[in-house]
């Protein structure tokens, strides 16, 4: 999960807490001085790290960026510096450790750069229900299939509660999953095709990779859709084999 | 500026390490001895008693005496009730607050205590660092090591620990993470390892991946309550079903504890029924019960030890007054390893969880490191060789690892040497409680520490001032199923209609693992005053008032440590003497050496010595310490020039 970022404030210049000289707002130490900065006003994750603005990116240069960084933040250097700078150090580490999870998971990279686009989120509402049902605001392209499993879900329920057994509704659990895994594959290959797309596009119009973000945003928010999909047929699945040994009491 | 170590706080036992020219070493005492005991027992004049000293009195005055309290640090009363069962002394509190633990007519809480087990290894340290002759000996920081599982209410105990004991903790390190430094230092500088380590109290697994001397823990899961303890009491409670019916009448069985006034037959050595102290009639019996469950739990501790290398052992209880039947039973290993089996299996899953949050199959570990005596039950080595399919490590001692990786740690922070980092996580996810119970996650389980979360409040009535915050920590849903770390108060919120101030929280999860927060209103900018009221905790006035209480017991407390020293002078002359005669006995040159009445003599202040160790009185073991040196004298010089003559002709002392 990406926390939300910090909005931008006129991110030019930053003021270095130790001597008072300006900083560019994406340094990490005071060009004049040399201690660590305050973490006031910054760009984005991407920046932080000193990577362009872009969604398809090597792990283990982003890896190795983060253990240089965290080398040269991390509190336990600073353990003989002023207050000023032990704040700091440790403001600058947390900020480097959002960054890095943020950015090490493609889902999450992509709802970071939709947030520093200025994009409204596309976390779900958690459209799963206490009732079993998958509510919530379906996206259109998933009408049909949502429809489907609803049904599906409500016979294996009232069979599963009449002692049907529990080895054929298993069968019949993996049968309604299957449309959904499908569905959730076309969409990684879909959200891989439009990351490489935005890659391309850094000299693009404005209106151009504003379609691009706008269809990651669509993907994102129908994958959380059918995240909470298959969530809710692990559950059933879940309440399945729980009927099928009632008496066990304790499992590992 | 003073000394750095390193500590490992245990539940059974506690060491001090330091870093000596690059290279960690664990501090032991003269007789070669790492592990202090986590132990404390209360002298009847009130002298604090820490360690092997303490140990010894669990048995002589075990209503007196408190051990396994890292179990109740951080806790509330109702965490606790199941364990306060069998241990002998008295744990109280009030319902949502901090436990506390009666011992004789004083009250601790558990970060007291522990406090007294941290001032033993400041003052071993000090000992040692004078004795090497050192000029500036003084201990003043250390690095202290608490279960990776351990949450915020937990480590917040053991920081208040440290600074009840005078000492500055520098940073609170998992004690997984710690042994992974340790090996770390000359191990492969690479790869993905599994620190699976079972202590005495508490459980913890964590994987790490290491690159450059970057020791990143992936994820880490464990159980706070699952350890050497739990095995020695399943053991006690079959020892127990046993001897039920028969004389043990102070030891009930284990869930109605240790029986009332039936207890007062077999009466300690304490000297009368322990109660007396103005106890609650119910647990009058306490003193004689709890002796015999301490004697009971250290027979089946030994034959647990001994299964660890043997087939077949015996549990075995001389007849005593706390268990005048005594007690005899054969026990094999395949025995030992049904009765332990599930509580081995506890671990597993919990290994699994890592693994999977991880990202990682068993296969994709490297290494796989065992920490905690409790890893020396072959049992637990064979089913974590199965899950994992790899031989662990243990060529470090499973006990010292954590201290030594504590050292190292500790070193890394006043050096600032940059080789080695460890960048570890937090155990639990953090949240607050939202409507209708239902719990926001603000910072996930395995994030990178130190970490970060923010949170926007707003208010619900017009001019509102005051928003009441309840923070969590746990993976459930439900408030009411995790962890309450605490309530916060915000205010001095700038009146305005309900809903238009924007409050931001920020959480702020620190290296050690401790949460801080901070609240500002946005629209204003004004800074929130937040009040915390910890709910497991104490506040930093209780903390205060603490440390004041112990300066006025240090006086008592110091009185305790000169004991202490004079006991174990007592104990080399005692030990010296013996091996001399012991030899003069061996090769018959006594007749040659000694001075008429000599022997009597020295026998005479052997025998006073001994006696007077038994008892408190200071000046009585000195004086008799003092006589054994009188007498002793002559004889020291005899053998002395012995050796020196023999040395002289050219013979090798070692085959004197």
């Amino acid at each position: 999960m990406t926390p939300d970022p910090i909005p931008l404030r006129s991110p030019s210049t930053l003021e270095c807490r130790s001597c008072g000289a300006g900083a560019p707002v994406d340094e990490h130490f005071c060009p004049q001085c040399s201690r660590i900065l305050a973490l006031g006003r910054h760009g984005d994750y991407f920046s932080f790290l000193g990577l362009p603005r872009k969604l398809v990116i090597d792990a283990n240069d982003l890896e190795r960026r983060f253990r240089d960084l965290s080398r040269k933040f991390h509190p336990d250097y600073f353990y003989n510096a002023s207050p000023t700078e032990r704040l700091a150090s440790l403001e600058r580490s947390s900020y480097l450790n959002d960054a890095y999870r943020a950015l090490k998971n493609p889902v999450s990279r992509v709802e970071h750069l939709l947030a520093i686009e200025g994009l409204p989120s596309a976390k779900s509402e958690d459209p799963s229900m206490g009732s079993g049902h998958v509510t919530g605001k379906v996206p259109p392209s998933l009408l049909e299939e949502v429809f489907a499993l609803n049904e599906e879900l409500d016979e294996i329920r009232e069979l599963r509660e009449s002692g049907a057994d529990p080895e054929k509704l298993r069968a019949r659990l993996e049968k309604a999953r299957a449309p959904i895994d499908a569905k959730r594959a076309e969409h990684e290959a879909q959200l891989q095709e439009l990351s490489a797309r935005w890659d391309g596009q850094a000299g693009a119009a404005a209106a151009e990779k504003r379609a691009t973000l706008d269809a990651l945003r669509e993907r994102l928010l129908e994958r959380n859709y059918i995240n909470n999909l298959l969530a809710t047929i692990e559950r059933e699945a879940a309440s399945v084999a729980g009927s099928a040994q009632p008496a066990a009491g304790s499992h590992g | 500026m003073g000394k750095v170590v390193g500590i490992d706080l245990g539940t059974t036992n506690s060491l001090v390490a330091y870093v000596d020219e690059g290279r960690p070493v664990v501090i032991r005492d003269e007789s070669g001895d790492a592990l202090v005991p986590s132990v404390v027992s209360v002298g009847e004049d009130g002298t604090i008693f820490v360690g092997r000293e303490a140990q010894r009195r669990l048995l002589t005055a075990p209503s007196r005496s408190v051990y396994s309290v890292k179990r109740f640090m951080g806790r509330g009363i109702e965490d606790v009730r199941e364990d306060a069962g069998l241990l002998p002394f008295q744990v109280s509190g009030e319902a949502g607050g901090v436990v506390r633990i009666g011992v004789a007519d004083r009250e601790f809480t558990p970060p007291e205590i522990s406090a007294f087990v941290l001032r033993e290894l400041k003052h071993r340290a000090e000992e040692h660092f004078r004795k090497q002759g050192e000029f500036d000996f003084e201990v003043d920081r250390a690095v202290v090591t608490v279960p990776a599982y351990f949450n915020d209410a937990q480590r917040t105990a053991t920081r208040d620990a440290g600074r009840l004991s005078g000492l500055e903790v520098l940073r609170i390190i998992n004690e997984p993470t710690a042994a992974s430094l340790a090996y770390g230092l000359d191990q492969r500088n690479r790869g993905t390892i599994a620190v699976y380590d079972l202590g005495g109290g508490t459980f913890d697994i964590s994987i790490l991946k290491v690159e450059d001397g970057v020791f990143q823990v992936l994820s880490t899961n464990g159980d706070t309550h699952l350890g050497g303890d739990d095995v020695d009491r399943l053991l006690v409670e079959i020892v127990l079903a046993d001897l039920a019916g028969s004389y043990v009448r102070g030891a009930g069985p284990a869930e109605g504890g240790p029986a009332g006034a039936g207890g007062r037959g077999a009466g300690p050595a304490e000297g009368g029924p322990a109660g007396a102290g103005g106890r609650p009639a119910g647990a009058g019996g306490r003193g004689a019960g709890a002796a015999a469950v301490e004697t009971i739990r250290r027979a089946v501790i030994q034959a647990k030890w001994d299964l660890s290398d043997l087939e077949e052992t015996e549990i075995r209880i001389e007849p005593s007054p706390a268990v005048p039947s005594g007690y005899q039973k054969r026990i094999t290993r395949a025995e030992f390893e049904r009765i332990i089996r599930p509580l081995v299996d506890r671990t597993l899953e919990p290994c699994r969880q890592a693994l999977s949050d991880a990202g990682l199959q068993p296969k994709d570990i490297d290494e796989v490191v065992l920490v905690g005596g409790s890893t020396r039950i072959p049992l637990v080595r064979r089913l974590v060789e199965e899950l994992f399919a790899r031989t662990p490590h243990s060529e470090l001692n499973p006990d010292e690892v954590v201290a030594l990786g504590a050292a190292v740690q500790a070193d890394i922070l006043v050096s600032g040497r940059r080789e080695m980092l460890l960048l570890d996580v937090t155990p639990l996810s953090l949240g607050i409680e939202t409507m209708g119970g239902v719990v926001s996650k603000i910072i996930l389980r395995n994030s990178t520490i130190p970490a970060s979360g923010r949170e926007m409040f707003t208010t619900g009535v017009d001019n509102q001032t005051g928003v009441d915050v309840h923070v969590l920590q746990g993976e459930r849903e439900l408030a009411a199923d995790c962890r309450s770390l605490a309530h916060l108060h915000l205010r001095g919120i700038p009146p305005m209609v309900a809903g238009l101030p924007r409050i931001e929280v920020r959480f702020q999860i620190d290296a050690n693992g401790i949460l801080s927060v901070a609240a500002r209103e946005l629209r204003t900018g004004i800074e929130q005053a937040i009040e915390v009221k910890p709910s497991y905790g104490l506040t930093d006035q209780e903390v205060e008032r603490m440390l004041i209480d112990s300066f006025e017991h240090a006086e008592a407390d110091f009185e305790a440590r000169l004991l202490i020293d004079a006991r174990n002078e007592a104990e080399s002359v005692i030990h010296a003497t013996d091996k001399v005669l012991r030899r003069l006995d061996l090769d018959g040159t006594g007749a040659e050496v000694f001075e008429p009445g000599e022997r009597e003599r020295i026998n005479a202040a052997l025998t006073g010595l001994k006696f007077v160790m038994a008892g408190t009185s200071r000046q009585a073991i000195h004086d008799w310490t003092h006589a054994l040196n009188n007498v002793t004298r002559h004889l020291a010089e005899v053998t002395m020039n012995q050796t020196v003559r023999e040395a002289l002709a050219g013979k090798n002392v070692k085959d004197v």
